[in-house]
């Protein structure tokens, strides 16, 4: 008897010993594997990649009710709104006609205009539309995911909007996938111009909601309400693709408020200007080449 | 009699393997878009939750192991720093098992009490890890506590769940 307790004892101490050493290991890999994510960023995007298209069936399932209950939630909505939204509407028409007329005017006019200089047209971009269906949550990181990948003609560095304005940039894009860093990530650079005078700023996110501008000239007058656009430098973006607009400015912090809603994110279009400039992005591109 | 004992074993083996789903289906839960206004920004800790829980209640149903998958799982589908999560839900265990005695057939006020301090730990060291291996800027320290907060006020929720499931899916019939 006195053996069996004996024997019981040993084995008890035996199981925390391989217990600690299983933890103690269990740390040096991670510490391990925290070196290589820094220093071999190719290896671990692509094991991101792969693992973010094996879980996106996945996604495509768990995402589907809160989708549909979002949709219906939309559909009261604007059921109710339903008389007012009309009378807007046929205001808007009739001033858009106006537009019409005035747009198929400039139309012909630029048309011989740029017959009369020989322009190259610039080459029309090439767009895919896809539904967020993973959101990575925000404090640590603000990226989504979407169920568009190479197969369809996604890109690692294509432009992500919605009808609203930019939303960010595809950080990496797997066969069925791919994560879109939004413009609000702590890693997102954008070059923008602000205001009617056209000041050039990069926008800088902070995993907040609200993106801030830095590099304002000091003698650049920045005022609530002020637009924010792309400015095309660096070619990472095509310039004049509205962002957001100044929410509030204390004395150099000026906040943006940008123009798409997080929680309204149910698709977006991933657009390919065919632009090759890559901001803040350290690793060669794993994606196929542009 | 012989089929019987192979139902019963991968029956036992499926058992077993509950914890450890089920914290896989409430990360990749925690991902999909609510679309409710101000979510987004303050995402709970769910792997958190489910790590503490399983670490009182369920010790011998999830190992060192498990708590290290998953944390890379996370990292690597969330985006945050390699390793990072996994540190976190690593030592969040080792305290939980090395604090037995004091978890042990505690009311459960105690051991909400004994998660709060937990999630400040865990919340300020993932702030820290994001900041130092990622990009060598920390995102404001508000949202990471705003975090920590819903993580702590949503953990009765997310353990009544996990009891449940353990009542119904762990327990022998």
């Amino acid at each position: 008897m006195r053996q069996t307790t004996g024997q019981i004892t040993r084995l008890g101490s035996l199981k925390t010993l391989l217990q600690r050493f299983a933890f103690l290991s269990l740390i040096a890999l991670t510490f391990a594997l925290m070196l290589i994510g820094k220093a071999d960023t190719v290896f671990v995007e692509r094991t991101r990649i792969a693992i973010t298209d094996a879980v996106m069936p996945i996604f495509r399932i768990l995402s589907q009710p809160a989708n549909a209950i979002a949709v219906t939630i939309a559909n009261v909505r604007e059921l109710a709104a339903i008389r007012e939204q009309n009378a807007r509407l046929r205001d808007d028409n009739g001033r858009l006609l106006q537009w019409q007329s005035i747009a198929q005017r400039l139309e012909v006019e630029n048309r011989s205009l740029k017959a009369l200089l020989a322009l190259i047209p610039e080459p029309t971009a090439n767009f895919v539309s896809a539904r967020v269906v993973g959101d990575t949550g925000g404090t640590f990181a603000q990226s989504v995911l979407i169920t568009a990948g190479t197969g369809d003609g996604v890109g690692k560095g294509n432009v992500v909007m919605t009808g609203e304005g930019l939303v960010g940039r595809v950080m990496q894009a797997g066969t069925r996938s791919a994560r879109v860093l939004l413009i609000t990530d702590i890693n997102s650079r954008i070059p923008v111009v602000v205001g009617e005078a056209g000041n050039r700023a990069i926008l800088v996110g902070d995993n907040g909601l609200r993106p801030r501008l830095l590099y304002v000239g000091a003698k650049t007058v920045v005022v609530p309400g002020d637009k924010v656009t792309t400015s095309g430098d660096a070619e990472a973006f095509p310039p004049g693709l509205p962002v957001g607009r100044v929410a509030r400015v204390q004395d150099v912090i000026v906040e943006i408020e940008p123009y798409f809603s997080r929680d309204k994110l149910q698709h977006v279009r991933v657009v390919d200007y065919g632009l090759s400039g890559i901001l803040a992005t350290p690793s060669p591109p794993s994606g196929p080449k542009k | 009699m012989h089929q019987t004992t192979v139902w019963q074993k991968l029956d036992q083996q499926a058992r077993r393997g509950v914890p450890v789903s089920i914290t896989i289906f409430l990360l990749l839960f925690s991902m999909v878009p609510m679309y409710v206004p101000g979510v987004p920004s303050l995402a709970p800790m769910y792997t958190l939750m489910a790590v503490y829980f399983w670490s009182v209640y369920r010790p011998d149903g999830f190992g060192y192991g498990a708590a290290f998958m998953i944390g890379i799982l996370e990292d690597l589908l969330v985006g945050t720093p390699l390793g990072s999560t996994a540190l976190a839900l690593l030592i969040c265990q080792w305290v939980v098992l090395n604090q037995k005695k004091f978890f042990k057939n505690r009311p459960f006020l105690e051991v909400w009490l004994g998660f709060a301090v937990i999630a400040v730990g865990t919340g300020i060291l993932r702030w820290l890890c994001a900041g130092l291996i990622g990009t060598g800027r920390f995102s404001p320290f508000g949202d990471t506590a705003g975090s920590v907060v819903l993580t702590v006020v949503i953990y009765p929720v997310i353990g009544w769940l996990l009891a449940w499931t353990q009542m119904k899916l762990m327990q022998q019939p």
